[in-house]
């Protein structure tokens, strides 16, 4: 709140505030946008593209309901959920435990851990190594395990978590050990509750990770079956643009402007729906294990 | 902690365990079972009348184990999936040909190219494949052959008569394939080939009481009065004489090349010149001419000036809005009846005809070059060396022949189309309109007919891209349009698909289309001197000039270019 009668606090809260309207601005100009464009009925955009208001009775779902309603769309949305969902848990089982074991500064060999994990970051592999060693030795092809597994330790939320755990004060720990408790009891009962944050922080970025994953399915699952919602996104907006060439009944209700701007909005749905949600944590999360004292 | 809290942690932890399992549980195996709304191939009689489809020859033996055969093909409607397991094609190829044929639709553009690519660094390819490429599909078979990945496939030429007669019959399309004698690969039909062409609003010239332009200063003429004289009557300067955009094929692009055809040099390579001085177009003088007027057009702008930054989507945006009275447009996102609504809603009045090849100063007009060749397939070695080759053979010998040309192409008689009294594929009478073989709902069961199927007869292309009406009543005709374009002046550039790109392409493209761009809008100074620091910086900073030896070496030594 204001505090009436400092000038000088009153200009800078103006300015803070004008400053953040700006953003605010420059954020939701683009996003309406989209939205509009979502929205905007054929005719309309053809006689003189996406307005930038339109009164909602003007507004014509067919982009959204020609995406919703592909054959394949509740399986390839069914697959996205079960490679997000599988691979968050996958990953925060493995990063968990790794980033807490180099957070204990007492770790034999703990510095050199840290320069081969490193080391992976700053020298990637490639490819052509990554294939042959999923698709060929692990025989991986058409099982979403090769979708799930190679990113499931993340370099840099493995480093921000370590922080973070680093960051929880060693007598808490002491006093646990101290009434008997293991290592994996420190961290499931002491470490874990307090470190909420910082797991859900880390896991919306496995998730965004996994939701968006779009070249890898390509790469290795062949069955169509399998396919993730963003894979399936491409081939409809490309079907789309290439459709004009074909002789195929194409005539539709929506541009290819509006499905782009609808498969943008559903891609991006459901990670906005969750933002909300741990919204509180996330700031915290990011700080703490950011911050190095 | 308390019991609820162990609980609710067990509990989440053998959900996330039981997702896992399920996960990374096998895809279920597909159970063949006719599919309900197709009703079986094997109980009607195959069409005996295909357009040059000969009758079925005698069927090549067929082993009695089944043969697994995996083959890669990009997608006809990348929107729909793949045809469904239970798709009474896999049962005939399966009952019939003894083929278990698994279909993997690969995506287009460089995605799907990475994916051969990474299938052929693990020596995974599939039995048989799209050979896609970016660039060009023979560099990628020169490539694949090198790799020792592909085989030879003269012998499998020797199993399909049928199919040799109707798709491999182009001999120099098939030449293209060949390394060090051997055909490394199939090239299919194309794609209808010389498809695009030069239209006009004859609305805007009855109105404006212009004639047809037939020279560059007629159509200059032309293009001025419709930018300047208000053609559609709003009272607006919202039109533009000319509409297009750079769309990166070489040299002028495609959009542009019947004004720099005007000229002689309608490609990146000059194809009138089939001698020892056959180079780059731009070494040509009459390049330079052709630049200088174009940069004439651009600075009187009667050319839409986005034409450098604008996509082809957003060009299909603006022609429906009445923005041009001229332009460049393939016949089907013009004319065809999925399309030519656009406009039509908009000026119902509004008619687009089609213009011949402009003459240039010398009387010179080409509306373009003409090279593509139809997808590229290839046997892998692994595949051959299974012994996996006749089976190969024997599914292509069968898509040509009526009964794998219909399924594969249009899909089941009486179900998804009709054929009418002259033999030609119809969709009008069918029972339930909505399973159309031109219905989008079918297009998954006819997913392979672009890049395997179809030949480009007359009776084909009828049924392809049919007459309908405007909202005036008027006839369109997408074939009138094609017919006309296709009948223009070209030149033939087939012979570039010979040409291997160099190691720095994308540097070499990037800098000629900057350039070209910076000339054509007036960015840079377009005289003799910059023209010729243009070419010399080719030469010394990009190597262009050696590219343009080692072509001619090629084209030398595979004869097409005199010594």
């Amino acid at each position: 709140m204001f505090r009436l009668g400092h000038r000088d606090e009153w200009g800078f809260q103006l300015l803070v505030n004008g400053f953040l309207l700006l953003v605010l601005i420059i954020i939701v100009i683009p996003l309406w946008r989209v939205i509009m464009t979502s929205l905007t009925p054929l005719d309309v955009y053809m006689r003189g593209g996406t307005p930038m208001f339109q009164w909602p009775w003007e507004w014509s779902f067919a982009a959204y309901e020609q995406m919703l309603t592909h054959p394949v769309f509740p399986r390839a949305t069914l697959n996205s959920v079960i490679i997000t969902v599988c691979g968050t848990a996958l990953s925060l089982f493995l990063t968990v435990p790794l980033a807490y074991s180099l957070s204990c500064r007492t770790l034999p060999g703990r510095r050199i851990i840290i320069a081969l994990i490193l080391f992976t970051f700053l020298f990637h592999v490639g490819l052509i190594p990554v294939y042959l060693l999923v698709a060929k030795t692990l025989g991986w092809t058409n099982n979403i395990l090769a979708v799930i597994v190679p990113p499931a330790v993340g370099v840099t939320n493995t480093l921000v978590m370590m922080r973070f755990f680093e960051g929880i004060p060693e007598e808490i720990k002491e006093s646990a050990r101290i009434d008997g408790a293991n290592d994996l009891q420190v961290l499931w009962q002491i470490v874990l509750p307090l470190s909420k944050p910082i797991l859900l922080t880390i896991g919306l970025f496995y998730a965004v990770h996994y939701w968006n994953e779009f070249f890898t399915p390509i790469l290795y699952l062949n069955d169509q079956k399998l396919q993730p919602l963003p894979v399936l996104l491409r081939n409809i907006l490309i079907g789309q643009t290439f459709s004009e060439y074909v002789d195929y009944d194409v005539t539709r209700a929506a541009s290819i402007e509006s499905l782009k701007s609808a498969a943008v909005l559903l891609t991006m749905l459901p990670m906005v729906l969750v933002y909300p949600w741990i919204q509180r944590h996330f700031t915290k999360g990011t700080l703490l294990g950011g911050v190095k004292e | 902690m308390s019991k609820p809290k162990i609980v609710f942690k067990v509990a989440l932890f053998a959900l996330v365990l039981t997702l896992i399992a399920v996960a990374c549980a096998p895809a279920p195996t597909a159970t063949p079972v006719p599919a309900p709304t197709q009703p079986s191939a094997a109980t009607k009689p195959a069409p005996t009348v295909a357009p040059t489809v000969p009758p079925a020859p005698k069927p090549i033996d067929t082993p009695s184990k089944p043969v697994d055969i995996e083959m890669w093909a990009q997608a006809t409607s990348t929107q729909a999936p793949a045809p469904p397991d239970d798709w009474i094609g896999y049962k005939v190829i399966r009952e019939k040909l003894n083929i278990n044929l698994k279909y993997v639709i690969i995506p287009t553009g460089a995605d799907g190219e990475t994916k051969l690519n990474a299938a052929a660094a693990a020596n995974a390819l599939p039995d048989f494949f799209q050979a896609v490429s970016t660039t060009n599909a023979r560099n990628k078979i020169i490539e694949l052959t090198k790799q020792g990945l592909i085989a030879p496939v003269d012998d499998l030429l020797k199993l399909m008569p049928t199919r040799v007669k109707t798709h491999y019959n182009d001999p120099a399309a098939m030449d293209l394939m060949k390394i060090d004698g051997k055909q490394m690969a199939f090239v299919e039909v194309p794609n209808l080939p010389r498809r695009e062409g030069l239209v006009i609003r004859k609305d805007w010239l009855d109105k404006l009481g212009l004639k047809s332009p037939t020279t560059i200063d007629e159509l200059f003429a032309v293009a001025k009065a419709f930018t300047e004289k208000d053609p559609d009557g709003n009272g607006k300067n919202d039109t533009y004489g000319l509409g297009g955009f750079f769309d990166d094929t070489g040299g002028p692009g495609s959009r542009f090349a019947f004004f720099f055809g005007a000229y002689g040099v309608p490609d990146l390579w000059d194809w009138e010149r089939m001698d020892s001085n056959f180079g780059l177009s731009v070494r040509r003088p009459e390049f330079y001419k052709a630049l200088v007027e174009f940069r004439k057009w651009n600075e009187a702008k009667v050319i839409d000036p986005d034409w450098a930054t604008i996509k082809r989507d957003e060009f299909r945006i603006r022609w429906p809005q009445g923005r041009y009275g001229i332009m460049w447009e393939d016949f089907a996102a013009l004319a065809m009846a999925a399309n030519y609504p656009k406009f039509d809603k908009n000026f119902p009045d509004g008619e687009w005809a089609p213009l011949p090849a402009p003459k240039g100063p010398d009387g010179k007009a080409y509306y373009g070059a003409y090279g593509a060749i139809g997808a590229v397939f290839a046997v892998s070695k692994k595949a051959m060396d299974a012994g996996k080759g006749p089976a190969i053979a024997r599914l292509l010998e069968w898509m040509a022949t009526p009964e794998g040309y219909y399924l594969c192409g249009f899909g089941v008689e009486g179900v998804n189309y009709l054929l009418d009294k002259d033999g030609v594929v119809t969709t009008e009478g069918l029972p339930d309109p909505t399973k159309a073989w031109t219905h989008e709902s079918m297009a998954r069961y006819t997913q392979w007919r672009n890049q395997l199927i179809f030949v480009n007869d007359p009776k084909e292309i009828k049924a392809r891209y049919p007459d309908h009406k405007s909202i005036k009543g008027r006839t369109i005709s997408p074939m009138a349009f094609y017919n006309f374009f296709s009948t223009q002046p070209w030149l033939n550039s087939k012979p570039g698909q010979l040409i291997v790109n160099p190691p720095n392409r994308a540097d070499l493209q990037r800098f000629y289309n900057e350039n070209f761009q910076a000339f054509a809008l007036g960015t840079k100074p377009l005289n003799e001197q910059t023209w010729a620091d243009f070419l010399k910086a080719l030469d010394t900073n990009l190597k262009a000039n050696e590219w343009e030896a080692a072509a001619r070496k090629t084209l030398q030594d595979a004869g097409i270019l005199k010594k």
